[in-house]
């Protein structure tokens, strides 16, 4: 079903993105979580107490006390959604659309290799890189408490956490992979695959503001990743996050579907 | 047994883009040049053949195989190259190569070598530096590496220089020998002429003829009858025209270059 030379050949190409990722990651995950002190935490109030508005617009909310709950508020609202995602729309473009675009694509159709083993090839190369950020980010964030706050840290609702954050990821791997089968320019592939998650976001965030946008989180999917809920161990953050990977597996098939059914000018 | 069989093949782009009713077939072991100005619609054509594109209306296929729906099985015996060339960038000759042999499950690599060497073409050379011709040249060996019994070549000599289109020319002599059967599409009237059986002319979407050389020229060929004063003046110019004496008169034929030929299909649309 997969070609083992053209995911190999892929996967190298990831390996660079995922190191520049990694390193940004590494850099914020250990400065916000060695931020989590009752000082800092109360400057933090106080920036909260001022504008809460701007505090809540990125997902920065009152009220975070325990370490997972800190993680939550500092880490869970931006720096580990955003970067992900980067990854997802980047490699979600270059697999597909770029080569259709650029004409590459007829040295992997012109081939005894069926389109549909192409198109999931490439899905388990987007798929992979996306779990190694997630187990990467979640060694990262286990190491780092374990050094600065040894026992602070709720593993398993941490463990959660990450596991709803995979399938969020996984949901905008979705949404990146389904416009690049759809489209055979990288310029609809980009504007889609990126301005997607990003005007979901900016949904999101003006959700996130007040009482009076509230009803914008009805438009938006990042609703469904809810970190604080996962976190309390409510019965409905799961549900919302499976739905959100029941979603994923939607878009994976429809965006095989029409990657072997289009007409691909070459 | 046709190998290649397209049949009433139309797909309408609009403005009288596309192609319309194509029908023709290449027969095992022939080798059949596809010829038309650009834009007519030859890589059109090419497309539906390579099961990039499905047909609207009209069928082809290969091997009596459905261009579209058996496509990834047709791939097994055939060898293409795109007419407009291009890779993965970011890989040298070497490794695209490599690369192209694992992919396609290639076992034997004898053939890539001596194809390398016949191009004189050094690949350890990142494809992003390379020449058009340089790229042209991994084109060929990638078609022809594994020894495929089909060959859809697109302007395959595009970018090359006399001395490798000549080499080229020479490959495909020697595939047509080994029995392959090849579709040709080109502009160079020299390739045409030295390694085609028969010819198919497109012109804005429809095929105007499908023909032998041999006819195309017997066609277009013109003869004249002379009479001259003395059989002897008669016999000096039938040996300075290549004509045929018979007694005081002379028959001559003008023999018009392929060239020629071609010129009148694809001149004006009062030819059409």
């Amino acid at each position: 079903m997969i070609n083992g030379s053209l995911y190999l050949k892929e996967m190298k190409k990831s390996v660079t993105m995922l190191l520049i990722f990694g390193g940004i990651l590494l850099m914020y995950v250990s400065i916000i979580i060695g931020m989590y002190d009752p000082e800092m935490m109360a400057a933090l109030e106080s920036f909260y107490g001022i504008m809460p508005e701007l505090m809540a617009s990125v997902g920065m909310t009152s009220g975070a006390t325990t370490l997972i709950g800190f993680m939550v508020s500092y880490l869970y609202g931006f720096i580990l959604i955003i970067f992900p995602m980067l990854f997802c729309i980047l490699r979600g473009n270059g697999l597909i659309a770029k080569y259709t675009d650029n004409g590459s694509m007829a040295v992997l159709i012109a081939a005894p290799v069926k389109r549909k083993s192409v198109v999931l090839t490439q899905l388990a190369v987007l798929l992979s890189g996306v779990i190694i950020l997630v187990t990467y980010i979640t060694c990262l964030e286990l190491a780092v408490s374990a050094v600065k706050f040894r026992g602070e840290l709720a593993v398993g609702e941490l463990l959660n956490l990450n596991l709803a954050l995979l399938f969020l990821q996984l949901f905008i791997a979705g949404i990146c992979f389904f416009f690049s089968c759809l489209f055979s320019e990288t310029k609809y592939s980009i504007a889609f695959g990126a301005g997607v998650p990003a005007f979901m976001y900016v949904l999101q965030m003006l959700a996130n503001v007040g009482k009076k946008t509230e009803a914008a989180k009805y438009f938006t999917f990042f609703t469904l990743f809810d970190a604080e809920g996962i976190a309390a161990n409510q019965a409905s953050a799961f549900n919302k996050s499976f739905i959100l990977l029941a979603g994923a597996i939607v878009l994976y098939m429809a965006g095989t579907t029409f990657f072997c059914k289009k007409d691909i000018c070459l | 047994m046709n190998i290649i069989e397209i049949k009433n093949l139309t797909r309408d782009y609009g403005k009288g883009k596309g192609i319309f009713n194509v029908s023709f077939g290449v027969k095992e072991g022939e080798v059949f040049g596809f010829l038309g100005p650009n834009g007519a619609g030859k890589t059109t054509t090419i497309r539906h053949l390579m099961g990039f594109i499905k047909n609207k209306s009209g069928e082809c296929y290969i091997n009596r195989k459905d261009c579209w729906y058996d496509r990834a099985n047709i791939q097994e015996t055939l060898g293409y190259i795109p007419g407009e060339i291009s890779y993965f960038d970011d890989m040298t000759g070497t490794e695209f190569l490599k690369f192209v042999t694992k992919y396609k499950g290639i076992k034997d690599t004898e053939r890539q070598k001596e194809l390398l060497e016949r191009f004189e073409l050094d690949p350890n050379v990142k494809i992003k530096k390379m020449s058009k011709g340089m790229k042209q040249k991994i084109g060929i060996v990638s078609a022809f590496m594994h020894n495929p019994q089909i060959l859809i070549l697109d302007e395959p000599t595009g970018g090359l220089d006399p001395l490798m289109q000549n080499r080229f020319i020479e490959l495909i002599a020697e595939e047509k020998a080994k029995g392959s059967t090849i579709l040709l599409s080109s502009h160079i009237f020299e390739e045409v002429e030295r390694t085609c059986d028969r010819i198919g002319i497109i012109k804005n979407g429809r095929m105007v003829t499908v023909d032998s050389v041999e006819t195309l020229r017997e066609r277009h060929m013109h003869t004249y009858n002379v009479a001259l004063n003395t059989k002897e003046e008669a016999e000096s110019f039938a040996k300075d025209f290549g004509g045929v004496a018979n007694g005081l008169n002379v028959t001559v034929a003008s023999k018009q270059s392929l060239e020629n030929i071609f010129m009148h299909y694809y001149g004006g649309d009062n030819n059409d």
